[in-house]
């Protein structure tokens, strides 16, 4: 499994990643788009500044993979230069737009690689229990952090990529469920009952390898 | 409460959103629902957990390695002209340097192939420009073009053989049509000669 790469301390991700969303930060993303539409170079570095960890959150978390996670945030914030005159300021969050694009990428990425993941999934299934394992018998099956992490991305692999991507977006990235309707495009009932269904076989799956949750 | 609508509460009651009377109802019924409560324990679990995972944080290099990869032209949102809307795909394929490779070749096989064979190219005069005469030209080629193919049609090897052996075939068929009708005529005359007088006087009826 792949691990959770921590970044050097060089690179100072700042402005830092905004948990929670202020009227300020929507103006801020509202402004830093309209700089980057005027062509200004030093926008489009704030903007990957600001969103990489976001983008490539979200796609590790999906792929379980950090090379793929890589690639597919090169290709969406490509996509995003391309596209950027698409978004409307005034019709949605740049973060909704900006998430929207990162998961139908995700979903191209999940159908193209379909027939390598059959092949691999019984050796990774098999290389995950054991990691598992390994982990819970030093931690007494309390896990927090990275271990914690790494035992996540292994349960979130066996949902289903519709349960998988509500998960991600509610308890990992913290979007609204409102946002979470848009990005998915179905109706915020569904994104619960998406929601419980994601929650309740992860806690099942976790606790079948004697994680304590 | 049903289980149901505990369903479409559970969210909310995780997120602690709900208002008070439906946190009591939604609490008394997972105090008489095993299910329910094990689903409430599951999810809310799951939820604690998920909260003690680390990030997962991007590694320093990718940074540098998007913002490599951004192409450095003009932004995105360059607004264009309507001619170039409407002819810019096209204008911009044509001036592709495979695009001017390929008529240039084009051009340049047409000039070989009509120097080999022959052709001079004749200056082209007002008169030729007539629609009469121009029709009249494409009518007079059509025709010969059409006389042309069908003669070569009549007269392709395989298409008379075919024709002759249809011919032999006809006149075979034919052939064995009068032989079966000869024998059919001689054995009714038998069998009228024995039957007795009737088919006679019939015959002789007939004649009359």
């Amino acid at each position: 499994m792949a691990t959770v790469a921590i970044p050097a301390a060089k690179w100072n991700w700042a402005p830092p990643y905004p948990q929670v969303r202020t009227a300020n930060n929507l103006d801020a993303d509202a402004q830093l788009v309209e700089r980057c539409l005027t062509g200004q170079a030093a926008a489009w570095e704030d903007l990957v500044k600001l969103h990489t960890r976001r983008v490539y959150s979200i796609c590790y978390r999906f792929t379980n993979s950090d090379s793929e996670a890589q690639d597919l945030s090169q290709d969406v914030f490509l996509r995003v230069f391309k596209n950027l005159k698409s978004f409307r300021a005034g019709e949605g969050l740049f973060v909704v737009w900006l998430t929207r694009l990162t998961r139908n990428l995700l979903i191209d990425h999940y159908r193209r690689t379909r027939m390598d993941r059959a092949t691999d999934s019984i050796e990774d299934q098999v290389k995950v229990l054991e990691e598992t394992t390994a982990v819970l018998s030093r931690t007494d099956g309390m896990l927090a952090g990275r271990e914690a992490s790494e035992v996540l991305q292994a349960g979130l692999q066996k949902l289903s990529p519709e349960l998988r991507e509500t998960v991600i977006l509610r308890d990992l990235e913290e979007l609204e469920y409102r946002e979470i309707a848009q990005v998915l495009n179905v109706p915020e009932g569904t994104v619960k009952s998406r929601l419980n269904r994601g929650r309740a076989e992860l806690a099942r799956i976790l606790k079948r390898h004697k994680v304590r949750i | 409460m049903t289980c149901a609508e505990l369903e479409i509460l559970l969210c909310d009651y995780v997120d602690g959103t709900l208002r008070a009377e439906e946190r009591t109802a939604l609490e008394s019924h997972l105090a008489g629902c095993s299910a329910c409560h094990e689903l409430a324990q599951d999810v809310m679990g799951v939820t604690a957990f998920m909260e003690r995972v680390a990030p997962a944080e991007p590694p320093a290099e990718l940074l540098t390695r998007i913002l490599h990869e951004l192409p450095t032209g003009p932004p995105a949102s360059e607004k264009k002209s309507w001619w170039r809307k409407l002819f810019g795909g096209w204008v911009h394929g044509m001036l592709q340097p495979r695009y001017v490779m390929g008529m240039a070749m084009t051009v340049l096989s047409f000039s070989m192939i009509a120097k080999f064979a022959h052709i001079e190219p004749r200056q082209l005069r007002p008169s030729d420009l007539d629609p009469v005469k121009i029709w009249a030209g494409i009518d007079d080629r059509t025709h010969r073009i059409w006389d042309r193919t069908m003669k070569y049609y009549d007269n392709l090897r395989l298409v008379i053989e075919i024709q002759s052996r249809l011919k032999e075939w006809t006149d075979q068929e034919q052939a064995q049509n009068t032989e079966a009708s000869k024998p059919k005529a001689v054995s009714g005359g038998q069998k009228a000669e024995g039957s007795g007088q009737k088919p006679e006087a019939g015959t002789s009826e007939k004649k009359r």
